[in-house]
């Protein structure tokens, strides 16, 4: 087996990462803001307990802002850096290289990965530092917030590549993404308990990954004093398990056939033609 | 005899009920630079792009490196260079970074500093992609292009938007390609002195068909515009278009039983007899083959 591809694919990925962490306006813009939003919410909150228990707010708040955090960064942060790769020429310039489309599905794979560490990190870091959060301390519940960080990142990951190749441009791309991600955070309990919803949405909201993600969260962040405002009253590991393990293979059915075939499908006419529509709607 | 490394028989492109390849014929040797020449609209961007095997032909045969560019791995398109026409790709990247990341997909690179100082861009090495010129930009377009020691290197519209000076430094450019490295190049282009500067052989694309094709030399007569000869009768100037100058004016020589006074024979340039053969098709310009293929397709 080529493994060149790979070993290239995780260099650009570095590379993009090391981009985007040089460029002042996406680190003011994205990590900053993000940063500062979670501290600022976790210690409006933190002074606050969760009706009938001593659990601060601002830790339900961490979770939840947490796992709503992997989920736009993997779905909507990729599809629109896919997007604009194919917008600008980055998917068809790979295409003429040989093993260059495999190489960049996993850059793009390892740079939004490490864009999500880097989120989760200085937030939990930040949130300790500057919100009073406190985090786990068994190592049980650790090992919960690692395999919820990465089946939930797994589970969104490729359907975010999906769209960027669906997509039709960047811009249209935040346009079209942000009402349904503002829809979902609202219905799956990120912000509030799930069981404060009319039971059809409650339905909705454990059909997508961010629910799962935020009560595994939950479950890894807060004590089982909590599990009242849950459905069925338990944290559901297997569940939690089972729906990001299914989104994640179904994702990974999916992607690598949408991908490939979008990059199939690039050409140095199609490049133009897309350009001469953004032209003409005025985007320049 | 050896195969062409590049050779089109009968390529046909239909997008639903347009046809824009109508049987295209085309053949380049090694270490040939062809141009393909023609208005928009005349199928030369997709013609490529079959060759490149970024699109399937309707129908009719296409061999590039004696392989159907429609089923070409990676083996063969490791012997491809390719320089599209917009390329914007990789704005945040270095230059040199860039290059270097291309070159390491290639069994036997050359070496990015080497093919910087080539192309006359090591002063912008350390610098982001999106902050070059477009002339430096272009340049970086054909490195990369050319940084896996391709045997055959397309150039779609390699010059457009370019000032004279970056238009003449690029021509040298791609005649020490094929002088030095014995490469294969087709281009694309709308430019007739580009074509004719650069190219050893010239096909003249029009509605999806290759009308003539030839040495630069040579197209001009194959094309034959009229000529236009002028004389003076009884003072009066006149001006008569034939294909047979040569005639005319033995003709004229007869009648005058001498001299004819004022005679003129003008022949038609290449510019002239392209336009001529260009300029005869309806909507032609304006018109872009590729476009209608887009609009199709969505």
């Amino acid at each position: 087996m080529n493994t060149r591809p790979i070993a290239l694919g995780v260099r650009r990925g570095w590379a993009e990462h090391v981009h985007s962490m040089r460029n002042r306006r996406e680190l003011l813009a994205g990590l900053g803001g993000t940063v500062a939003v979670f501290v600022l919410m976790v210690r409006w909150q933190g002074g606050h307990d969760a009706q009938g228990t001593h659990v601060s707010e601002g830790l339900l708040l961490a979770a939840g802002f947490v796992a709503f955090c992997v989920f736009s960064t993997g779905l909507m942060n990729l599809a629109m850096m896919i997007a604009a790769d194919r917008e600008e020429g980055t998917l068809l310039r790979l295409r003429t290289v040989p093993g260059g489309v495999p190489a960049y599905v996993v850059g793009r794979a390892v740079s939004v990965l490490l864009q999500i560490v880097t989120y989760v990190v200085l937030m939990l870091v930040a949130g300790m530092a500057l919100a009073g959060l406190e985090l786990p301390s068994d190592p049980a519940r650790w090992l919960t917030l690692l395999w919820v960080l990465a089946l939930g990142t797994l589970a969104v990951v490729p359907f975010g590549a999906v769209l960027g190749t669906l997509l039709p441009g960047p811009r249209n791309a935040a346009s079209i993404l942000s009402l349904p991600v503002m829809g979902l955070m609202v219905v799956s309990g990120v912000l509030f308990p799930v069981t404060s919803l009319p039971e059809p949405v409650q339905w909705i909201a454990q059909a997508f990954p961010l629910y799962w993600e935020g009560l595994g969260l939950r479950s890894a962040f807060l004590p089982d004093a909590m599990l009242a405002g849950e459905i069925g009253g338990s944290w559901r590991p297997l569940e939690t398990a089972g729906m990001l393990g299914a989104w994640a293979a179904a994702g990974l059915l999916v992607a690598p056939v949408l991908l490939l075939r979008a990059t199939r499908r690039e050409s140095g006419a199609r490049l133009a033609a897309r350009r001469e529509r953004r032209a003409a709607q005025g985007a320049f | 005899m050896t195969e062409p490394v590049i050779r089109t028989r009968d390529l046909r492109m239909r997008y639903g009920r347009t046809e824009v390849l109508r049987g295209v014929d085309l053949e380049v040797g090694a270490g040939e630079v062809a141009a393909l020449l023609g208005p928009n609209g005349a199928g030369k961007t997709t013609t490529i792009e079959i060759l490149e095997g970024f699109r399937r032909r309707s129908s009719g045969e296409a061999r590039v490196l004696g392989a159907d560019p429609g089923t070409g791995g990676a083996a063969w398109r490791a012997r491809l260079g390719i320089v599209l026409q917009d390329w914007q790709d990789h704005p945040r990247w270095g230059v040199r970074q860039l290059l270097a990341h291309i070159a390491a997909f290639y069994d036997r690179p050359r070496d990015p500093d080497e093919l910087l100082a080539v192309m006359g861009l090591t002063a912008q090495a350390g610098q982001a992609v999106a902050r070059l010129s477009g002339g430096q930009r272009r340049r970086l377009d054909v490195a990369l292009g050319i940084v896996g020691r391709p045997e055959v290197l397309f150039l779609d519209e390699p010059t457009a938007g370019f000032d004279p000076r970056a238009r003449r430094e690029f021509h040298d450019l791609v005649g020490r390609l094929a002088r030095e490295d014995g490469m294969t190049i087709l281009l694309t282009t709308h430019d007739l002195a580009e074509a004719e500067r650069l190219a050893d052989r010239i096909a003249i694309l029009v509605r999806g068909e290759v009308t003539v094709s030839g040495t630069p030399s040579g197209l001009a007569s194959i094309v034959q515009a009229p000529s236009e000869v002028r004389w003076l009768q009884d003072g009066a100037p006149r001006t008569e278009r034939t294909p047979d100058p040569s005639r005319l004016a033995y003709e004229l020589h007869r009648r005058f039983g001498g001299p004819v006074p004022g005679l003129e024979i003008r022949r038609p340039t290449l510019e002239q007899s392209y336009l001529n053969l260009v300029g005869a098709e309806p909507g032609a310009a304006g018109r872009d083959a590729a476009a209608v293929a887009e609009r199709t397709a969505a």
